[in-house]
């Protein structure tokens, strides 16, 4: 593993002392196998070794417990258990010391010795050398950071690599989209943190000296530049690995209901999957390659333990790879392709080994994993209900599986109750061999069978009544005769008589409605796998189309989620409701996006259009997800683009506040996504949470129109307004920073020219709520489709911009509007904050005559006079000074506003202030 | 193939061979004198890493067992690539097995040409009284394909430590011979193709699997 100790044992001075001076007792330890351990280099601080040295370090094993028990030269008893070494002294504590590494040595004649590499000398007494060594291994970004602040004494080399990384982001922007020039890229980045990094004086010494602390350090900058780089890295390697991982998807999806069983897994492995599954699906929260792989590790440790009798079990590759596999399957992490490509290309510090760490064999263990998925090796013959069939198998029936295939082309002679012939499980049979013919036989001979029973019963009564009435009977003529003809009369009721008819009565022979103990009847089982013709047949014997197993599903649900287009169309033709919802509230349209289905989906949405159904394209599940969710999780671009042209809504959150923007974790499904909101690049960027303070703002009537409008799902028109008023707000608000006011009213749909003339007084707004005068009713002639309040996602309105830019005059013009003078941005600033900020009196003005809160505070608790005192602008202060503000509110710091000035140096405020303060006093 | 700078040379050993001719032991058994049973448990039995030294040369061992079953047979190229060694067991009571071996030879010389060192095992020597592959025919292919040929027995710790010095001695002449000059890899080619067409009928019978 990647940090282990390691040294060149011939190059320690004991070892060589040892070799050169004591070759006789040297060769004498080779030829009776006996181990010798060297203290490794370093822990050692003199270069002068006596004999009783040597002889304490040669250990002889002892005769009973040759592996654990030995004893040195000097005849002091030492155990070794879990690559420790126990020495026995005769005061205090015994002495014990690791075992960093075994080598294995071989003379000139292929005489084997090993030798032991160990941490500290074993003698007592011996003054230890220099401080203990580095941490053994790194595990995580944490023991990264450690190892570079500790080793460099502060944190100036950490600092270096961000400075690196922050110039490298800002030179390329964006990273390049295909994987060779993006690794490139990185990995003259990883160089120049390297070479920055051992710029530090006190690092090189110290990498000088040790070989092991350097590759710590090499591999130390590596993980925190991809700690740093994580976010920015792994998008575009999503997006370059974007189809694979689509592909892997839908086969991993579709494969999803696999059990242990079906993929040959050791029955003693069971009991650890669980645990190796909860440790897999960690992988995603790790930022560094070193982070990712050794949660690989731990997974396959956590396979390999031992089982619950307490026994080791050996994992060889055939045991390990299914059940990876397995654990791949269910960890519904949408793109593991890109996680191996992500630790396969960017281990930088490892390159010079080639592939020979246990790193690269776990990684290699992944590519074969996902390789075996994608190859379809998994799903048998290429038809997925034959892949069905096989999982579907109980340990019981495997092995009269053979037999009963069989038994499927022979005819079957008898007809006792317990024929297979009668058995439900041999009709599914027939439907899973396509044996339509047969299928409809037996169900037809059954139902017949079941009405003439009923029909009996009321001729029975009718029997005693009439005798002659026997024409009603006419349908079931030929059954009746069949059982009568064997009774020793019609009326008899002997005690042979009686059980004939009997077991008539308890014949169980299964019709087109029965259901297996999973309640699912024929036509699910001829949906699940695709048997359109049988389908055809059962809906013509009147198979209920909308019956329902176990799990809710009705046949729809099982056609649409194993891609069996014909089986669904006809299925629709028959009346399936198509937006009936399972156990986990999914459509049939979230399972046929979810596996991966596109010829489903375009047959669902078709048919809805063409039948005049309403197709409910943003139906949620139980975990608040609708089908664009999944699209955009598994990464299916065209099923997504599909969705989006039918109406599907990426800003619909889910139970977990996510929406499908969120879920889209490459820029391809981002692309897609975008496609609903043309030209709206700010759009993406929201995450829902902006979404939510969005929908937060309740005084604001739009949003608060757009929070209804989420909960109706299916108004996508609505939403698309909202979509299109974000639109209308950047061009005005670019018209606005262009101080161009006649381009901003047009834009908000007002008449510029009503305006212009007028000479407004500022210190009213109207003459009167019901005033009719000429100026009055301009003001309310404008009846805008634009919302003057409406506020893009970080909450600006277009009078805090007018505000921001000093357009006194288009400040005017909004407030005649109906602007909200006092609305607050994400910040809690109003317009006037903003006025104060920019120093635009005249705004800050207009904005106090016509009733702005001057006391109004932003999230940091300060109020219009704070900004104006901090920036340092002496006109703002002076006309905010003119309305009263009050001078001993507190900000977030609890500083008041001449304290913040103060702090600052801005004399003239400072003189301002306290001017005021006399003033009023 | 690499070395890092220190001299140390590091080489990667794939075992392969049909499940069931017991490459996870005779791989347990070569580092099983490391340790005793008990550490076991904190082994992978599908990695190991040895450190070895010959005549002063340092040798770090990477030894990756392979996946052994027929369904698995696709996935070989992601495992040997890039190895330095190969080691192809074969069960000397299963006649399949050595057909296996075969197909990887093949397979191999095909894929990695020369560059990588062939040894073959023929494991499970304590049965020798069940043996169904000949001696002679077994240890004459080796020399055809130029491979080392070794019995060996896990259960009696026969010929391991043999077999895998033999392979670290080849590849390190490998190595240095690389390094100097450039190999004639023709020879061994047409080795190849020389016995193709002898084993085409057994190769298609399992490729077809």
């Amino acid at each position: 593993m990647e940090g282990a100790y390691d040294e060149i044992i011939s190059d320690n001075p004991f070892f060589i002392q040892f070799k050169n001076e004591y070759s006789n007792l040297l060769q004498h330890c080779i030829s009776q196998s006996w181990i010798i351990c060297v203290p490794r280099i370093g822990s050692l601080n003199t270069r002068v070794f006596t004999v009783e040295d040597f002889c304490a370090h040669v250990l002889v094993p002892s005769d009973e417990l040759p592996e654990t028990h030995y004893s040195t030269l000097t005849e002091k008893q030492v155990t070794v258990a879990n690559k420790v070494i126990t020495l026995e002294v005769t005061k205090g504590l015994p002495l014990q010391s690791h075992i960093l590494f075994e080598e294995t040595f071989y003379t000139e004649d292929y005489i084997k010795y090993k030798v032991w590499c160990v941490e500290t000398p074993l003698e007592p007494n011996t003054n230890v050398g220099d401080c203990a060594i580095t941490k053994d291994y790194l595990l995580s970004i944490n023991d990264c950071i450690d190892l570079l602040w500790t080793q460099a004494a502060g944190r100036q080399v950490l600092d270096q690599i961000e400075l690196n990384v922050q110039q490298f982001l800002k030179k390329h922007s964006p990273l390049p989209i295909a994987l060779a020039p993006l690794r490139d890229a990185i990995s003259e980045l990883y160089t120049q943190c390297l070479q920055s990094t051992l710029q530090n004086r006190r690092l090189r010494e110290k990498c000088k000296v040790s070989k092991h602390l350097l590759e710590n350090i090499k591999l130390s900058v590596e993980c925190y530049m991809q700690h740093l780089l994580f976010d920015s890295l792994f998008k575009p390697i999503c997006t370059i690995c974007a189809y694979e991982d689509s592909h892997l998807n839908k086969k991993i999806r579709n494969m999803c209901d696999i059990q242990l069983r079906d993929l040959d897994i050791k029955k003693e492995l069971y009991h650890a999957v669980p645990k190796a599954k909860q440790i897999l699906s960690k992988i995603v929260t790790y930022n560094t390659v070193l982070e990712k792989v050794l949660c690989l590790k731990q997974a396959l440790n956590a396979i390999n333990k031992k089982d619950n009798s307490n026994n080791v079990v050996l994992l060889t590759a055939d045991d390990l790879l299914p059940v990876f596999v397995f654990l791949l399957i269910k960890s519904s992490i949408p793109n593991w392709y890109s996680q191996l490509k992500y630790m396969k290309e960017f281990r930088f510090s490892e390159v010079g080994n080639g592939d020979c760490d246990e790193s690269a064999f776990l990684i290699t263990t992944l590519e074969a994993v996902i390789e075996h998925i994608q190859s379809g090796a998994l799903a048998g013959p290429p038809n997925p209900e034959s892949y069905y069939y096989e999982s579907n198998l109980t340990e019981d029936n495997l092995n009269d599986n053979g037999q009963r295939k069989n038994s499927l082309t022979e005819s079957i002679s008898t007809c006792d109750t317990n024929s297979r012939e009668e058995t439900l499980e041999y009709v599914f049979d027939l439907i899973k061999a396509n044996n339509s013919e047969q299928v409809q036989y037996l169900l037809e001979k059954n139902q017949r069978h079941l009405q003439s029973l009923q029909q009996n019963e009321r001729s029975a009564v009718k029997f005693a009544e009439n005798q002659d009435d026997d024409d009603d009977e006419d349908d079931d003529e030929e059954y009746e005769t069949e059982i009568y003809q064997k009774l020793c009369h019609p009326l008899c009721s002997c005690k042979k008589c009686c059980s004939k008819i009997s077991k008539n009565l308890l014949k169980t022979s299964p019709t087109v409605s029965s259901r297996d103990s999973h309640g699912l009847t024929p036509l699910h089982i001829a949906s699940i796998h695709g048997k359109a013709n049988i389908v055809e047949i059962l809906i013509d014997m009147g198979a209920k189309i909308n019956a329902t197993d176990l799990n809710e599903c009705t046949p729809l649900h099982y056609a649409a989620s194993r891609g069996h287009q014909n089986a669904l169309l006809l299925l629709l033709h028959s009346g399936a409701s198509i937006n009936q919802a399972n156990i986990d509230k999914n459509t049939p349209l979230h399972l046929a996006v979810n596996n991966g289905h596109m010829n489903c989906i375009k047959a669902l949405i078709y048919f809805a259009e063409h039948g005049r159904k309403n197709l409910k394209i943003n139906c949620t599940n139980e975990h608040g997800n609708t089908p664009l969710h999944l699209a955009a999780k598994w990464g299916y671009e065209g099923i997504a683009k599909l969705l989006i042209e039918n109406g599907a809504e990426p800003s619909l959150q889910n139970h977990n506040n996510k929406t499908a923007f969120d879920y889209a974790h490459n820029l391809k499904i981002l692309q897609v996504l975008k496609l609903s909101t043309p030209n709206l690049y700010e759009y993406i960027h929201i995450t829902s949470t902006e979404v939510k303070t969005l929908n937060c703002k309740t005084d604001n009537p739009v949003t608060l129109k757009l929070q209804s409008l989420k909960t109706r799902n299916n108004e996508t028109n609505n939403v698309t307004k909202t979509v299109e008023n974000l639109k209308r707000l950047e061009r005005i608000f670019q018209a606005i920073s262009y101080g161009d006011v006649k381009l901003a009213c047009f834009y908000m749909n007002i008449k510029y020219e009503n305006y212009a003339n007028t000479n407004i007084t500022t210190d009213r707004l109207s003459c009167h709520p019901l005033c009719e005068c000429q100026l009055c009713k301009k003001t309310h002639q404008t009846i805008s489709d634009y919302d003057i309040n409406f506020a893009d996602s970080n909450g600006l309105t277009a009078l805090h911009y007018a505000a921001r830019y000093g357009l006194d005059e288009l400040c005017k013009i909004l407030l005649l509007n109906n602007a909200n003078i006092n609305s607050s941005n994400r910040k809690g600033q109003t317009p006037l904050h903003l006025a104060a900020l920019n120093n635009k009196i005249m705004v800050i003005r207009f904005l106090l005559d016509n009733g702005a809160n001057i006391n109004a505070i932003d999230l940091s608790g300060n109020t219009p006079l704070h900004d104006a005192c901090e920036v340092g602008n002496i006109g703002a202060t002076k006309m905010l000074l003119n309305y009263n503000p009050n001078l001993n509110m507190i900000n977030g710091s609890e500083k008041s506003a001449i304290e913040v000035a103060k702090e600052k140096l801005h004399l003239t405020i400072i003189d301002l202030i306290e001017k005021h303060t006399n003033k009023i006093k | 193939m690499s070395s890092a700078p220190s001299g140390t040379h590091n080489f990667k050993v794939v075992l392969l061979g049909e499940g069931c001719v017991g490459k996870t032991s005779i791989l347990l058994r070569y580092i099983e004198d490391k340790f005793n049973d008990k550490h076991l448990t904190t082994l992978q039995a599908t990695f190991l890493n040895k450190k070895l030294n010959i005549n002063g040369k340092r040798i770090n061992l990477s030894i990756w067992d392979t996946a052994g079953q027929e369904k698995f047979h696709a996935l070989g190229p992601i495992y040997y690539r890039n190895s330095n060694g190969a080691i192809l067991v074969y069960d000397i009571t299963d006649e399949d097995s050595f057909g296996k071996v075969k197909n990887w030879v093949k397979e191999l010389k095909k894929m990695l040409g020369s560059d990588i060192v062939l040894v073959i095992a023929g494991n499970k020597v304590d049965l020798e009284h069940e043996r169904t592959v000949p001696l002679e025919e077994a240890e004459s292919y080796a020399k055809m394909v130029g491979a080392k040929h070794f019995y060996t027995s896990a259960k009696l710790n026969q010929g391991v430590e043999e077999l895998f010095l033999e392979l670290t001695r080849e590849m390190v002449e490998r190595f240095e011979q690389n390094s100097q000059t450039e190999v004639n890899r023709t020879s061994r080619v047409l080795v190849v193709e020389d016995e193709a067409p002898t084993q085409s009928s057994c190769c298609s019978g399992s490729r077809s699997n």
